[in-house]
């Protein structure tokens, strides 16, 4: 007990706090795209497990971990267009229909899994890459630098993110049509094109979160994500739709998980107080968000389907 | 308006086609297995389990699917229907009630969370026997059986060669919630651990969940980094854990079903339930006209648990000799595994 | 041998539930020309244009541009074809900057990636010539309505268009950057470039126009020209009979004062002090009337009146009693009614139907709720009353407020908070996008709340109204209030200077 919060803990802790926000961070990187212009998912979780057992299916096929990654982006472009049909062609209440994506992706996902591969068996995950020079830095190193290959794709992410939504028209459209859709329709702006793109690119990396958690588990089982997707969405929220503070909400609702898995292992939280620790993450995320959230305006056409002339 | 709600009522009875056109109502499945030869006949016996997880979970519901297709390979005419992946209570309840309501002639409730709906159901249903495992209580219920496993003597010998084998003398264990089953496995366990060597440390951490495999994967790392180089854990997410056990090396103890697949070079043994031992019984029972009332436990004296090693590990024989040692120790009550 | 017109429109008809919004209309335009369309609220104006702009499609009829058929189905045909809209309400990006609203649906010179230097460059240039004095980098919710409106303005010469629509483009200017918009517009013309223009203000219809048409219920009810038309005969061919273009104003004895305000500061959403140690007093029986350049700290004085915005240092008091920074509905229990200038914001609920906005504030008082439950009956007759006194058009009290043109969603708010007897009112822009015949009527409730005692400030950008309706004349600039002047002693032009900077003193040297 003594040891708690020796180098080795901490960089373990780190280092786990990072595994455990990859997937919710690249799904919410995605879910910002959408809800920034208006679209709320709440199917995500559903798409991530089918992003899952596409990618583990084809891993555990092929022994190709880049195949299934890719199988995860497609998996989850071609239920990111039906979301988007869902919610921007049909109008669909945003929050009913996203339930109905998820419980879809549930059943189906479990569906096929019992189908084509039954008893779960393991697959191999995504190599390991220190990264040259920065891996050596001591502590540091291996905490941040010493990751499988899909952390770095999650977190080059954010930037990514940034830089698109900041800098480029499509991302200057993207705010316009979360916030006043009306007026970026009176410009010319096809508010429908802009919201299928970002309903896309968050399928897409609903899909790819799902996949990169499959394969970096080595492993499928029904419900895989375990509502993963839910806290996804939460953390948008908790971001202020902006990809930085996604990134803080899913590395913070990370350590909280992984500091109380560190502690429960050292024995510094009583075995007693075990299922009251476990629901810490959450706890703190939801009073974290609420905190954020609150001081933040959503962007104003959240939820709101567009009509023109209504 | 009106457009906007027309669409949605369109597109939910879309979803709902294409979910129940899956088979699922929901999440859960629906699967009916008869004898093979001739179909359904007229006396064959009829089982139905409702389960929470996956059918072949490699852990607690494939544990019971097992046991009840041992039955019918031994019966024949036995006629079997699975409803897993209820962890929503509600769709268990459900589910249960429409097995009663269809006649099957045991509807097997495998789940202690599906202790309080079971106490409604079976007394609307007199003439259906129920079993309800792993559990220890019938609730005076005259058509209501009580199964579970002395998942601890399991425990205590996986303990004894867990001590054995780790050479850090730290060993780790992932458990979902300190209740029931689990409970049992890790107290024998940690028992077992400390009875063969007393200086070895047992890191117990229970993540909270039974289905956050992500969560029991990073408790495996967490066993790691504290240096344990053995591991156990119980419940349906440790297929988490046994991949980083892989991964890093460490060796690992599997219970409720034989878990070698998962991890070819690291599983040292499973402990492995034999439902069938209790079920035949319970069936002798229900032919006999009893349809409830007892309670039954499977543990190594009656052949309900046994322990199957993986042959793809090279176990010392010395140890192996410890654990048979172990198991004729508790059978013969000169080891308490409490 | 006549010039082929730009535009015609010929028998356009368009049907909303309950409303002929369109019937038959015939319209044109000739390249170079200003065709104003003037017409009561709900006569059809704005739909027209909407279908011109493609945000709504007719029922029947034809659009023809330059002789040749036209297929407007959307804003990008629109676009594509060189018309150009400036809308009544403001179709703006809040959280954009000012240069992004301009780029917005722009093909970017940098390709994928926005070019923002380069459009506020031109941005710049084109403020230069045009007098639109705009900070490009600013976001839109930070600026004032008319700094609004001035980018508005930017965006349509940004695109260059042929043909620009502008739905009554100075309901929020003030006569100075009237003037400066019509030279603007007069620039435009001289390109051969054709405007329609819509507004209330008949003055301003006669001062640019060269053609006019009049819609009435969604009919053309007549054409003229400027030189043809004087101000009492287009209201009349509005409204259909003669209108009192001012006010009567009985004598009433002035009493103390209702409305005090000492020292207020206010520090705005921009974080900029909006308003610096601000005094006035509105004494029972008086209107006092606030001139002012939009932005210069109007909307945060009555903003903080009314409990909205935070009071960072000094008092008001209503009545006797104190009111700083109390919650919007003590600052109103204790006798305020508040008309803000951004009504389509604060104002109503888009949602809600008609009735249920007139109920937002009353809705908890006793003569509506009987037993805890409220007494609809008593409800629809009190909406009624309303509607009809204030000449709500709508088709019933049950139309969402957002289905009501812009004009009756003014009358609907100050319908309602006209209703009660205040003791300080507070009224900001009151007649702005109000017909003629709506506008006699406030006009004429403000002079009765005034005869009955009431404390009235009235900001407002429209001088007309400032002079016909005010006791005093305050003007306010900068977050202060540089001079206060009586109607009798002042003149429109000293008002337009001293709103401009130019304080009373210094204007005998400059
Ligand atoms: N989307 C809509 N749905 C239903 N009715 C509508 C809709 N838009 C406008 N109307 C109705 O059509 C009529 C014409 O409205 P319009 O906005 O064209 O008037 P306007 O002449 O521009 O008036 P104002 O001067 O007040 O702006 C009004 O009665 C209005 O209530
Ligand atoms: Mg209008």
């Amino acid at each position: 007990m003594s040891d708690f919060l020796t180098q080795t803990v901490l960089i373990a802790t780190v280092a786990s706090a990072i595994r455990l926000a990859v997937p919710l961070l690249l799904a919410s990187l995605g879910e910002t795209f959408g809800q920034r212009s208006g679209v709320l998912n709440l199917g995500v979780d559903g798409i991530m497990l089918l992003g899952a057992f596409g990618g583990y299916f084809t891993v555990l096929r092929t022994g190709n971990v880049w195949l299934g990654l890719l199988v995860g982006v497609l998996v989850g472009l071609v239920l990111g267009v039906a979301s988007a049909v869902m919610a921007v062609t049909l109008q669909a209440e945003q929050g009913i229909s996203g339930i109905g994506i998820f419980l879809f992706g549930l059943g189906l996902s479990d569906l096929l899994f019992q189908r084509l591969v039954g008893t779960p068996l393991p697959i191999s995950s995504f190599p390991k890459l220190a990264v040259p020079g920065l891996s050596d830095i001591p502590v540091l190193g291996e905490m941040l630098f010493r990751h499988s290959v899909i952390v770095y794709i999650a977190f080059l992410g954010v930037p990514l993110s940034m830089f698109i939504i900041n800098r480029t028209t499509f991302g200057m459209n993207i705010r316009a049509v979360g916030e006043n859709p009306e007026a970026a329709d009176s410009l010319g702006v096809s508010v429908t094109a802009v919201r299928y793109a970002t309903v896309s690119i968050g399928g897409t990396l609903a899909g790819v979160a799902g996949a990169a958690l499959a394969i970096d588990l080595g492993i499928f089982q029904q419900n895989l994500t375990n509502a993963a997707g839910f806290i996804a969405v939460a953390l948008v929220y908790f971001g202020a739709w902006r990809p930085l503070g996604v990134m803080a909400g899913a590395l913070l609702y990370g350590f909280v998980n992984a500091l109380v898995l560190q502690f429960k292992t050292l024995g510094i939280i009583p075995r007693s107080w075990s299922d009251i620790a476990a629901m810490a993450p959450a706890i703190i995320t939801i009073l974290a968000l609420v905190l954020v959230a609150s001081r933040f305006r959503q962007p104003a056409a959240l939820t709101k389907p567009f009509t023109r002339g209504a | 308006m009106k457009r906007r709600r027309n669409s949605w009522v369109a597109m939910a009875a879309v979803m709902m086609l294409i979910v129940a056109a899956c088979g699922g109502d929901g999440d859960a499945t629906t699967t009916t297995a008869s004898e093979s030869a001739g179909g359904a006949s007229a006396e064959s016996f009829r089982i139905a389990i409702v389960a929470p997880s996956a059918s072949n979970d490699l852990a607690f519901t494939q544990s019971i699917v097992d046991g009840v297709e041992a039955i019918r390979g031994e019966r024949g005419n036995v006629q079997v229907a699975i409803t897993d992946g209820t962890f929503n209570v509600d769709d268990a309840a459900a589910a249960l009630r429409g097995y009663a309501e269809d006649g099957f002639d045991l509807v097997i409730a495998h789940g202690s969370q599906y202790g309080g709906s079971l106490q409604e159901i079976a007394p609307d249903f007199p003439d259906i026997a129920f079993a309800w495992g792993t559990a220890a209580d019938t609730f005076g219920l005259s058509n209501v059986f009580a199964y579970e496993a002395a998942s601890d003597e399991g425990g205590y010998v996986m303990g004894v060669m867990a001590a054995a084998l780790s050479e850090t003398d730290v060993v780790g264990v992932v458990g979902p919630i300190e209740v029931g089953d689990a409970k049992l496995y890790v107290d024998g366990f940690a028992a077992g651990v400390v009875a063969e060597e007393p200086a070895t440390t047992v890191n117990i951490n229970y993540t909270g969940s039974f289905s956050d495999v992500a969560l029991a994967s990073e408790a495996a790392q967490a066993h790691a980094s504290a240096s344990a180089d053995v591991l156990t854990g119980t419940a349906q997410m440790v297929v988490g854990a046994v991949g980083v056990a892989d991964e890093l090396g460490m060796l690992w103890f599997g219970t409720q079903a034989n878990q070698t697949s998962l991890a070819p070079e690291i599983v040292v043994a499973s402990q492995v339930y034999r439902w069938e031992v209790i079920l035949r019984e319970i069936l002798t029972n229900i032919d006999a006209g009893t349809l409830g009332g007892e309670a039954f436990v499977i543990d190594f004296d009656n052949g309900g648990l046994v322990i199957e090693y993986n042959d793809g590990y090279d176990l010392p024989a010395d140890v192996r000799q410890k654990a048979d040692d172990t198991i004729a120790g508790i059978i013969d009550g000169s080891i308490t595994t409490g | 041998m006549p010039q082929t017109p730009m535009l015609e429109m010929k028998g356009i008809v368009k049907r909303f539930p309950g409303v002929l919004a369109a019937d038959h209309v015939d319209f044109d335009v000739l390249p170079g020309e200003v065709h104003t369309l003037l017409g009561e609220n709900g006569a059809g104006k704005s739909t027209l244009m909407n279908i011109l702009y493609g945000l709504q499609e007719a029922d029947e009829g034809e659009i023809l541009l330059n002789g040749k058929p036209a297929e407007i189905h959307n804003p990008t045909d629109a676009i594509a074809l060189g018309i150009g809209m400036i809308h009544q309400h403001f179709m703006l990006v809040d959280t954009l900057t000012v240069a992004e609203n301009v780029a917005l649906g722009l093909k970017s010179g940098r390709g994928a990636l926005t070019d923002l230097d380069a459009v506020s460059a031109r941005i710049e240039e084109l403020a230069e010539r045009y007098g639109l004095e705009i900070d490009p980098q600013a976001l839109v919710w930070q600026l004032s309505v008319g700094q609004r409106q001035r980018l508005e303005i930017i965006k349509a010469l940004y695109r260059d268009v042929h043909l620009l629509i502008l739905d009554e483009p100075t309901a929020v200017l003030t006569p100075q950057e009237v003037d400066q918009l019509f030279v603007t517009l007069r620039q435009m013309t001289d390109d051969g470039r054709g405007l329609i223009f819509i507004s209330h203000k008949l003055h301003e219809v006669l001062a640019l126009s060269d053609r006019i048409t009049v819609l009435r219920h969604g009919a053309v009810a007549g054409n003229t020209t400027s030189e043809g038309a004087t101000r009492e005969s287009l209201a009349e061919m509005m409204v259909g009979r003669q209108v009192k273009l001012a006010p009567d104003k009985p004598p009433v004895e002035i009493g103390p004062a209702a409305l005090q305000i000492r020292g207020l500061t206010v520090i705005s959403d921009r974080g900029i002090e909006a308003v610096s140690s601000l005094d006035l007093e509105v004494r029972t029986g008086e209107i006092f009337g606030i001139a002012g350049v939009s932005g210069n700290g109007q909307r945060e004085l009555a903003q903080a009146i009314a409990g909205l915005q935070e009071a960072v240092a000094g008092s008001i008091h209503i009545d006797g009693q104190e009111t700083t920074n109390l919650r919007p509905a003590e600052v109103r229990s204790r006798g305020l009614s508040y008309v803000s200038e951004a009504r389509m914001r604060e104002g109503v609920i888009g949602e809600f139907t008609v009735s249920e906005n007139l109920l937002l504030i009353d809705h908890a008082s006793e003569q509506f709720v009987n037993r805890g439950l409220f007494d609809f009956k008593a409800i629809r007759s009190h909406c009624e009353v309303l509607v009809g006194e204030y000449a709500v058009k709508t088709p019933t009290l049950d139309t969402p407020a957002r289905n009501l043109s812009g004009g009756n969603i003014q009358k609907l708010i100050v319908a309602r908070e006209l209703a009660g007897s205040p003791k300080v009112l507070v009224v900001a822009q009151p007649t702005r996008g109000v017909d003629i015949g709506a506008a006699e009527y406030i006009h004429a409730r403000l002079v009765d709340q005034r005869s009955e005692n009431a404390a009235i400030l009235m900001i407002s950008e429209d001088l007309d109204e400032v002079f016909a309706l005010s006791d005093r004349i305050a003007v306010m600039y900068e977050g202060q209030i540089i001079a206060v002047v009586k109607p009798g002693e002042t003149t429109r032009e000293e008002i337009g200077l001293m709103m401009a900077g130019v304080r009373p003193t210094d204007s005998r040297h400059g």
